[in-house]
């Protein structure tokens, strides 16, 4: 019979880097092994959703690049979806395929970050400074677009703020032929690496029945074997013009849903993007940018829920607006909260090495979990 | 089960070996990286970074502040009286305020470029200076009205004399005809507050 001994309360974070920001784990331990995780959050809280309500709406867009900062394109776009809906606004043609070629850029470079940290988080220091390589140039495009480099204010209420670059369409061009090849060099480095498959695999399995009840959206979900993808499933801009496949993870190397699943489908998902780009940056019709773009935003009342498919997962904007030029209420579902919350189910038991893998490839970011 | 062994040895030595292999080819590649201090990237036009103000241009119309979303920009103006020449815009606006106000605290700027869309004389501007760091928050506050403390003061005074000789006239001219109503005095008041 084992010795009965005491559990020990151990504080991960807020400042770890392995817990991707300010995210604090209380891991309840036996030895090596996890009996209990509990996130503290709070750390990053901006009282995002209350000072929406003294902002007008052009000017919420700022604070929306700031919820989840790697992606920032992507929550534009859903803010923007979500206020047109509300006004009843069309926007041209363009406008959507310039829309979609950017928040499938910033798929890739959130994925990319996603990817290198979690081999950072496990030992692999390599693939992460090729991954950032890869990522500087897709920013150094947005740059080009727009002028900022993370936080863009670009995607607005009914249009963009700038139109395209005359460069960018061949520099995008030139982006997709350069990174085809080193998504299979990162596959050759790091996703067949037999010690990276020895810590992901079978690490963390989340069957499909737990992520449903948890609802986890995004690649977390799809890692588990289900193609729930918004872009196919609710189609919301152009996406149904486009012809791309939704990855599914299948088990490769253990059971469907483990870390490995996760990661992998983030790969290929970077792969599909490629497809949208390139097809888009094919297809792109000539027109004006900012002529639907609204004198003054001052929607109806009423209320609105929109939600698009982001890297992380389904972001949701829920506004309520009582016909002023500011929103009464802005509610953010935001997929990395609700992806964390499923942390504590996949450690139980696990050690506490894979507590590290766990959380990589959920891949959260606190801007987002605590707003 | 020995057999699994020398597999799982083999796969973990091969699979290594192939990423030694891709580290090795980066080896040849050139560097990404630049002597940032004595290397700077060429930034592109539309970048994002210090605000500038092209005060000949100002009209002082207070669209900028009201853009702001973290409400960096202070502007105060005072209205020109007859006979003072406040100028004319680049696009041959007349300008009729003085701005004897206009501050921008890049210690609170955002750089989201909110304030530049609005301005009807395209006189705000984002640059692409981008090393302006300070060791004193207060530094990091910049004034960019050209006009010296006594000249606003001066301002001040000489539209302040133009209201009150307004004021004077319009209640000598209200009081005139009927010197016994009482409310009508307080009339013209209002309206001299109004404008």
């Amino acid at each position: 019979m084992a010795l009965k001994t005491e559990e020990m309360v151990l504080n991960m974070g807020p400042q770890h880097p392995s817990t991707h920001g300010v995210l604090r784990l209380e891991l309840e331990l036996e030895g090596e092994l996890v009996l209990n995780v509990r996130p503290h959050l709070g750390y990053l809280h901006r009282c995002f959703e209350k000072h929406c309500e003294a902002m007008t709406y052009p000017q919420v867009i700022p604070y929306v690049d700031r919820l989840d900062y790697l992606a920032a394109m992507s929550n534009e776009l859903t803010y923007a979806i979500t206020c047109e809906k509300l006004m009843n606004i069309q926007v041209p043609e363009r406008v959507e395929y310039i829309r979609v070629i950017m928040v499938e850029l910033q798929r890739i470079a959130s994925h990319l970050v996603a990817l290198g940290t979690f081999g950072l988080d496990i030992g692999a220091f390599t693939p992460f400074l090729y991954c950032f390589i890869d990522r500087e140039k897709i920013l150094s495009l947005f740059e080009l677009t727009c002028g900022a480099r993370m936080l863009y204010n670009y995607i607005w209420i009914g249009g963009l703020s700038h139109d395209l670059h005359p460069d960018f369409i061949r520099l995008a061009k030139e982006f997709v032929q350069y990174f085809k090849p080193h998504v299979a060099e990162l596959n050759n480095l790091l996703s067949y690496n037999k010690i990276f498959i020895e810590r992901t695999a079978n690490v963390g399995v989340l069957p499909l029945e737990a992520a449903i009840n948890y609802n986890i959206t995004g690649p977390s979900l799809r890692g588990s074997g289900i193609k729930w993808d918004l872009r196919k499933n609710d189609p919301y801009s152009i996406y149904d013009k486009f012809d791309f496949d939704i990855p599914v993870g299948k088990g490769t190397f253990g059971q469907v849903g483990d870390c490995w699943d996760r990661y992998f489908v983030r790969v290929v998902e970077m792969e599909q993007s490629l497809r949208i780009i390139e097809q888009a940056l094919e297809q792109i019709p000539e027109g004006d940018v900012t002529s639907a773009l609204p004198k003054r935003v001052k929607p109806p009342e009423g209320t609105v829920y929109a939600r698009t498919e982001n890297p992380k997962g389904e972001l949701g904007f829920f506004i309520v607006s009582n016909g002023s030029l500011n929103p009464y209420r802005v509610k953010v579902k935001p997929p990395s909260f609700v992806n964390l919350t499923v942390l504590g189910e996949l450690c139980k038991g696990c050690f506490i090495s894979d507590v590290i893998a766990i959380l990589g490839s959920i891949d959260i970011v606190m801007g987002e979990v605590d707003r | 089960m020995i057999k699994q062994y020398f597999l799982n040895t083999w796969s973990g030595i091969w699979t290594v070996l192939v990423g030694m292999k891709i580290t090795f080819k980066h080896l040849f590649t050139p560097s990404v990286t630049i002597q940032y201090p004595d290397v700077k990237v060429e930034l592109p036009e539309r970048s994002r970074n210090r605000l500038y103000v092209n005060m000949d241009d100002c009209i002082g119309c207070d669209q900028c502040a009201r853009a702001c979303p973290v409400s960096c920009i202070e502007i105060e103006t005072v209205k020109s009286v007859p006979g003072d020449e406040v100028g004319k815009t680049s696009n041959g606006k007349k300008k009729a305020l003085w701005v004897t106000k206009f501050n921008i605290d890049f210690a609170k700027c955002c750089c989201c470029q909110l304030c530049v869309f609005p301005c009807p004389t395209e006189c705000i501007k984002m640059t692409s200076i981008y090393e302006f760091s300070e060791f004193e928050r207060d530094n990091l506050l910049y004034n960019f009205a050209t006009l010296t403390p006594a000249e606003v003061d001066e301002k001040k005074d000489s539209y302040a004399k133009l209201e009150a000789e307004k004021a004077a006239q319009k209640a000598a001219a209200a009081a005139e005809p009927k010197p016994v109503a009482a409310p009508a005095p307080e009339k013209p008041k209002e309206e001299s507050s109004n404008n």
